[in-house]
């Protein structure tokens, strides 16, 4: 019987170094990218996890635990929830990708960051998942670089804080062990709890430590940055998430929610402040996605009943968001040579859709009317004024920040054109746009749409066990 | 007497200097500008490492630390020579045309002075021989804990002063070495030395991959063939 970690595991790593030799023919490399991981996803969602099923002829058991000495991958419900959304996320942004030119090892090497999300969100002990997400860190320094020489300030920084959370991790995992051997002596637990939540900390790299993301955005192509904020700030929260659920005196040892909370408001504050500053479009889109993250953390930290359910909320239509956003931005400074605000003039007459995306993206990363994120942010800043106004007008200004930006890009794209002449954006590409805009448009008005999905998901991630 | 059982008495014989070697290139690694120099610091740490962690853990294990530790430095004096040679125009495969003459006295670009640097270190000393008597760490001798300590400190400060991914990727694997003998003090299971030990390979072999792309980018015009202006 083959379990469903190994089918899962093997096919994404199969592929991705079939899709390494296949890179040079990219349209073959995104549709067989995108349809593996669709069809992955597709499964996991359809097929139980609790039974065997036959599939090609073989026996398949999904909940089968897969062990090795004492690691185990296992999938659960909350598992299965988070890697049906980002094999979903992962296929889009594949399609996304081919028409963006985001560079040809995106796809194998994307393959191969799914399947080590896919090991963080499966892995046991708990304490051992932190050295998935550094491998996804080194994994993600050839990605952000793309092969080109350049600053390679965005790669160092996204690889060095889970590297120095690493120790902290392990070394919780030590005291967590000593705990039992003298049960009325709470200090293990205290020290493991202050280790754990600093490790954390470097994880999630809220601001002030927040400095990969922008560096990440000046860098890499916008659309690969996107895939590596959805998926890896995802996949950080759940397994923070499976961290307060197993060990249920972390919550008490320091008070995780508060901290959370408080790191949430300064990260959209300053995100929100200095997207409205830049000069350029890739500076703006990271300190808008930065924004956009201390809200999901703001979510996560208000926890209880109706935290969860807005993070889930959050996290489905910022997705949208984001890609949205780099769709515009990555097709603008490619047709234009430049993401500098001074050098785009003009773009909205040969580029008219990417210009349409930017402006969408960046309306619904500050939470608009009539885009996808402003019902989920109209309930989370209800949430936050329940427990404090002054947080939610924080969080206010940091959306007029990000308002400020997008219109100061936008208004930058306008004019003349001025330069060498530019390429019309390809019919495909404006196809793409119009999708992901007309999606936007459609969850702003209907986001009902989406309480199902959530709703299928907020029990299996409130009880979810080791 | 078995050549393991031998290695091991060594290593208790010569711990404090082993520990002082390591403190001493640890420090190289922070204030040297000169890439040889400070591969041959970290080289030098690595063995000193092996040695340290031989009175904790098995040998074999231990050894792993001097196999890693030279697979990195060799991997990134690679990258060196390589930046080297194209700047020689000795690569005879066209990257002579992206790098200038010169190159190899310029590179590695620190953003310091050697002198901040070293006067940096001494108040770390400094910070680190009040402090020190208040490092406590559990089941950890007092030798493997001043050297943790010391590892520890100069390795972020380190990462503090340098961003060029020569420099700062070797302070991160100082940092990681400290950290090593403190985790192998507290629990010896051998596949976490074999996980430590890939890790820190998987580490180099990025960090050689970031110096090539920096080094190289130091030279090269901005707007190079196929890199676009928003890259540069």
């Amino acid at each position: 019987m083959i379990a469903g970690p190994t089918l899962l595991l093997s096919l994404l790593l199969l592929a991705a170094g079939a899709l390494y030799f296949l890179r040079r023919v990219e349209a073959l490399a995104a549709l067989l990218a995108a349809g593996l991981t669709a069809l992955l996803a597709l499964g996991l969602w359809r097929l139980p996890l609790a039974l065997p099923v036959r599939l090609a002829g073989r026996s398949v058991w999904l909940g089968q635990p897969l062990t090795w000495a004492d690691l185990s991958l296992q999938i659960t419900p909350a598992a299965q929830a988070l890697l049906v959304f980002l094999l979903g996320a992962g296929a889009v942004t594949f399609i996304l990708a081919w028409r963006t030119y985001q560079g040809r090892t995106f796809y194998p090497l994307g393959l191969a960051l799914l399947a080590l999300w896919a090991t963080v969100a499966l892995l046991q002990p708990l304490t051992w998942a932190p050295f998935a997400v550094v491998l996804t860190a080194l994994l993600a320094v050839f990605l952000i670089q793309a092969g080109q020489p350049g600053d390679t300030r965005g790669a160092w920084r996204q690889l060095l804080f889970p590297t120095l959370a690493v120790p902290l991790f392990l070394v919780a995992a030590w005291y967590i062990d000593q705990a039992p051997l003298n049960p009325d002596d709470q200090t293990p637990y205290r020290i493991a709890g202050w280790l754990l939540i600093a490790g954390f900390i470097l994880l999630l790299q809220p601001a002030p430590l927040h400095v990969a993301i922008p560096a990440v955005a000046g860098k890499a192509p916008l659309v690969v940055a996107a895939f590596l904020w959805i998926g890896g700030q995802s996949t950080v929260l759940f397994l923070l998430q499976r961290f307060l659920v197993t060990y249920p005196w972390l919550a008490s040892a320091v008070d995780s929610a508060r901290w959370l909370l408080w790191a949430g408001i300064f990260t959209a504050s300053m995100g929100g402040v200095l997207a409205a500053t830049q000069e350029r479009l890739g500076r703006f889109a990271g300190y808008a996605a930065l924004y956009d993250y201390g809200i999901l953390m703001v979510a996560m930290g208000l926890r209880g009943t109706a935290g969860l359910p807005t993070a889930i909320w959050l996290l489905l239509t910022r997705t949208l968001a984001l890609l949205t956003l780099a769709t515009g931005a990555a097709t603008v400074r490619h047709h234009m040579e430049s993401d500098r605000l001074d050098e785009i003039a003009g773009a909205v007459s040969r580029l008219p859709w990417a210009v349409t995306a930017l402006i969408m993206g960046g309306f619904a990363l500050a939470g608009m009317p009539l885009t996808a994120q402003f019902a989920s942010r109209w309930a989370l800043l209800q949430l936050v004024a329940e427990n404090d106004t002054r947080w939610a007008l924080l969080l206010v200004l940091g959306a007029a920040g990000v308002l400020v930006g997008t219109v100061r890009a936008g208004r930058a794209c306008f004019g003349k054109l001025s330069g060498s002449p530019v390429e019309r954006e390809p019919g495909g590409l404006a196809f793409l746009a119009i999708l992901l805009v007309a999606a936007s448009v459609l969850l702003g008005l209907f986001p009902q749409l989406l309480t199902g999905p959530v709703a299928a998901v907020i029990l299996p991630l409130s009880t979810l066990g080791p | 007497m078995s050549l393991v059982d031998l290695i091991r008495q060594v290593s208790i014989l010569i711990g404090l200097p082993a520990a002082l070697v390591a403190c001493v290139a640890a420090a190289v690694i922070v204030i040297a500008r000169d890439w040889r120099l400070v591969l041959l610091a970290y080289a030098l740490l690595s063995v000193m490492l092996a040695l340290l962690l031989s009175q904790v853990i098995p040998t074999e294990w231990a050894s792993l630390q001097v196999i890693v530790g030279g697979l990195i430095a060799v991997m990134l004096f690679l990258s060196a020579r390589q930046l080297r040679w194209a700047s020689r125009g000795g690569s005879g495969r066209g990257m002579q045309l992206l790098l200038r003459p010169g190159h190899e006295a310029r590179w590695p670009q620190v953003a310091s002075l050697s002198s901040f640097r070293l006067l940096a270190v001494a108040l770390t000393a400094v910070a680190y021989l009040a402090l020190r008597d208040d490092v406590r760490l559990p089941v950890v001798q007092p030798l493997l804990r001043d050297t943790i300590f010391w590892l520890g400190l100069v390795g972020l400060l380190g990462l503090a002063l340098h961003e060029e991914p020569l420099h700062a990727g070797l302070a991160l694997l100082t940092f990681l070495g400290g950290f090593q003998l403190l985790l192998f003090s507290l629990t010896q299971q051998r596949m976490l030395v074999g996980i430590t030990g890939g890790g820190q390979l998987l580490l180099g072999l990025a960090i050689s991959y970031l110096v090539l792309s920096r080094g190289l980018a130091e030279t090269q015009p901005a707007s190079g063939p196929g890199v676009s202006r928003w890259q540069a």
